[in-house]
């Protein structure tokens, strides 16, 4: 109320001070004439006369507005305010750069272009509001199909001008005059297909499922077609004129927003693609243990519904629009380009044989103990996951029999791997049990020896080839072993299980192994130590 | 055939006026425009807005749900995570892709699976339990680190408020 009440009383005193001008003028000069030339020449008249003009072109977009448009919605307007003052800074850098031109026509020509402006920002409002609201009348329709029609004529007439002139007087701010008319008729295209769009989808009863993807590739070419329009202008501005700094924010908008259409485009049809061949149909006792409630729109899914790497059920439809957003997957995230197609399996054996083939389960053990035996390379990895069908039922006879052809040459691999592993386990568990027999049968009287070898020192001992080993223990640890048979038959069978199996243990296990001996040479002297005793 | 927005719109509405969820409500302005809402919240209990009924609009993207939509309470607000013009700052209402704090994971964030339910329940629960890491409103995120008692005695002002009585 009160901004309307200061509106009237600007309008009011607008009002007054022409006539007071103009009355001024006329009383001054007391024909029409010298009047006219007389409000012409003086500055404080032409200022006022500009603030009555902005105030009728004010009304008069008032009026306008309430016939086409009638309440304005307060997101409306919060837009429309928004976009204007954009636009009037761009205007008055414009300003700048045809400062020569400057003369009311000029001014006048600018205020068209905005008022146009501003009327094409609000039919683009309304018709995106089409698709929010519930109830859509006729008169909604004639308003809007009146109001296109309107501005697109006005367009074509200012763009037809701005050429005319261009071939007739050279470049000129025309110039940008045409390029904004040309900005603003590819700017009704878009809203006129949207309203088509919309129109079409609030007539059918069933929900129109390719809208979405209609949109998105009309907005790719309709920015496509705006940024061809800017690059154009902003070369030809620099070559005749110079930077068109004014063009700038809307060019850098206009390209960013391609850049997201283009590339929302080419992930979102990747993302359907491998919807549409790769992820299952749901079946009957899929959809009902997931209540038959699609998540995305909260409606009952009878059919048409996939179900995701994830095992997650939507409607395809609903799918298809979220990954125009995202290429996820809306309940867990599960990132649906990145993911392992369900189908992922029956191409593994293409690949998984060539490894295995050479390594056969019973394959003697590699030469080298530094290479790790091949199953742990290709299993050892942590993210790979063994692929999985989504359904055996959807493969062939013929698939199923590769598939199952390196799944058992796995296992198979597998438990080798954990008879060595169980090997290993069976030497150490000997081993301790050898140790700790040793030391039980150590005499008392040598327990406060801190080390054997300290222990071994001050006894002259009466063989000699144990003797002679003694002093460089760890240089050949081979000749004490052949030197002194064990004295039980089990020391024997460790030491044939730690030898063999320790040279096909990983490069992990080999350290072990070299402990172990230099464990097995330790024990071997207490034990000849104590038969000598 | 409405759009399939205005149709869950529909369908969540019904939900939340059948079955509403305790200490909320929440419903369109007025049934011609579902894509504006108010909701009520009242204060968690236990917590310094315990009894307070507070007022906010929500504002819902024509692409519902694939987008979220935006809450702002039209009551006077002093919380870490509200803005000082009442919009609320919590990671349910970001849209992956953008994070306007740069510390949100995009597991939080918003995906078609939440609804206007869970946002209202997040934000009870945000008000019974600040972020102090999100600097939506920076003053009251250091009141209610440092000073916790003048945070408490500014809460229950706003409570009071709301409840149209006049301050202690």
């Amino acid at each position: 109320m009160t901004v309307k009440m200061k509106a009237l009383v600007a309008a009011a005193i607008s009002l007054a001070l022409t006539t007071i001008v103009i009355g001024n003028a006329y009383y001054q000069k007391k024909q029409f004439y010298p009047s006219v030339v007389y409000l012409t020449n003086s500055n404080p008249s032409m200022a006022v006369m500009y603030l009555q003009g902005l105030i009728l072109v004010l009304l008069v977009g008032k009026i306008i507005r309430k016939i086409f448009f009638g309440q304005l919605r307060p997101a409306e307007l919060e837009h429309l305010m928004e976009r204007s003052w954009y636009a009037i800074t761009e205007t008055c850098l414009a300003f700048t750069v045809f400062r020569d031109d400057f003369n009311p026509k000029f001014i006048a020509l600018f205020t068209v272009l905005l008022f146009l402006k501003a009327f094409h920002w609000l039919a683009e409002d309304r018709v995106d509001y089409m698709e929010r609201s519930p109830v859509i009348g006729w008169l909604f329709h004639v308003r809007i199909l009146t109001l296109l029609m309107l501005l697109a004529q006005a367009d074509f007439f200012f763009i037809h001008h701005a050429y005319q002139f261009t071939l007739l007087k050279g470049p000129s701010v025309q110039l940008v005059f045409g390029f904004e008319y040309s900005i603003l008729l590819v700017m009704i295209v878009n809203i006129l297909i949207k309203y088509i769009l919309h129109a079409i989808d609030s007539r059918w009863e069933a929900p129109w499922e390719s809208k979405a993807a209609v949109l998105l590739y009309t907005e790719l070419a309709i920015n496509f077609f705006k940024v061809l329009l800017y690059i154009g202008f902003v070369v030809i501005m620099v070559r005749i004129f110079t930077l068109p700094l004014f063009a700038f924010r809307p060019m850098y908008e206009t390209m960013r927003s391609f850049k997201r259409a283009y590339s929302d485009v080419v992930l979102s049809r990747r993302a359907i693609r491998n919807m549409n061949t790769l992820y299952p149909d749901a079946t009957a006792e899929e959809l009902a243990a997931a209540d038959n409630e699609c998540i995305i729109c909260r409606e009952e899914m009878h059919g048409g519904a996939k179900k995701l790497p994830c095992n997650h059920i939507f409607h395809a439809a609903c799918l298809r629009l979220w990954f125009q957003r995202q290429q996820t997957c809306p309940t867990c995230r599960l990132n649906v380009l990145r993911a392992p197609a369900p189908d992922a399996a029956p191409h593994a054996p293409h690949a998984a044989p060539a490894p295995h083939a050479p390594n056969a389960p019973r394959a003697p053990p590699p030469p080298f103990p530094n290479v790790p035996p091949p199953p742990m390379m290709a299993w050892g990895m942590p993210p790979a996951p063994p692929p999985r069908p989504a359904s055996l039922a959807t493969l062939s006879a013929e698939e199923l029999r590769r598939m199952e052809g390196t799944e058992r040459r796995n296992v198979e691999a597998r438990l080798h791997l954990l008879h060595e592993i169980q090997a290993m386990l069976d030497a150490s568990v000997l081993l301790m049990q050898q140790y700790s027999s040793v030391v039980a049968n150590l005499p008392l009287d040598r327990n406060d020896v801190a080390t054997q070898t300290d222990a071994n020192r001050p006894e002259p001992s009466p063989a000699p080839s144990p003797a002679g080993a003694r002093p460089e223990p760890d240089a050949v640890p081979g000749t004490s072993s052949e030197a002194t048979p064990g004295p039980s038959g089990s020391s024997d069978g460790f030491e044939d299980f730690a030898f063999d199996d320790a040279d096909k243990l990983t490069s992990d296990t080999f350290s072990e192994k070299t402990d172990a001996d230099a464990e097995e040479l330790r024990r071997r002297r207490l034990q000849k130590f104590s038969l000598e005793n | 055939m409405a759009g399939s927005a205005l149709r869950r719109l529909m369908a969540e509405y019904k939900q939340l006026t059948l079955n509403p969820p305790e200490g909320i409500i929440a419903g369109p302005v007025n049934e011609e425009n579902f894509f504006e809402w108010e909701a009520l919240i009242t204060g968690p209990e236990g917590t310094c807005f315990e009894g307070g009924i507070f007022p906010a609009k929500l504002q819902f993207p024509p692409d519902y749900p694939l987008s979220p939509p935006k809450m702002q309470f039209i009551c006077e607000m002093f919380h870490p995570n509200i803005y000082a013009d009442g919009r609320v700052c919590i990671s349910i209402l970001h849209a992956p892709g953008d994070d306007p704090m740069g510390y949100e994971t995009s597991a939080e964030r918003w995906s078609p699976v939440q609804s206007v339910e869970k946002i209202l329940l997040s934000v009870v629960s945000m008000l019974a339990e600040p972020n102090d890491e999100s600097g939506a409103n920076v003053d009251a995120a250091k009141m209610w680190r440092e000073d916790r008692e003048q945070f408490n005695t500014i809460a229950e002002r706003l409570v009071r408020k709301t409840l149209d009585l006049s301050p202690l």
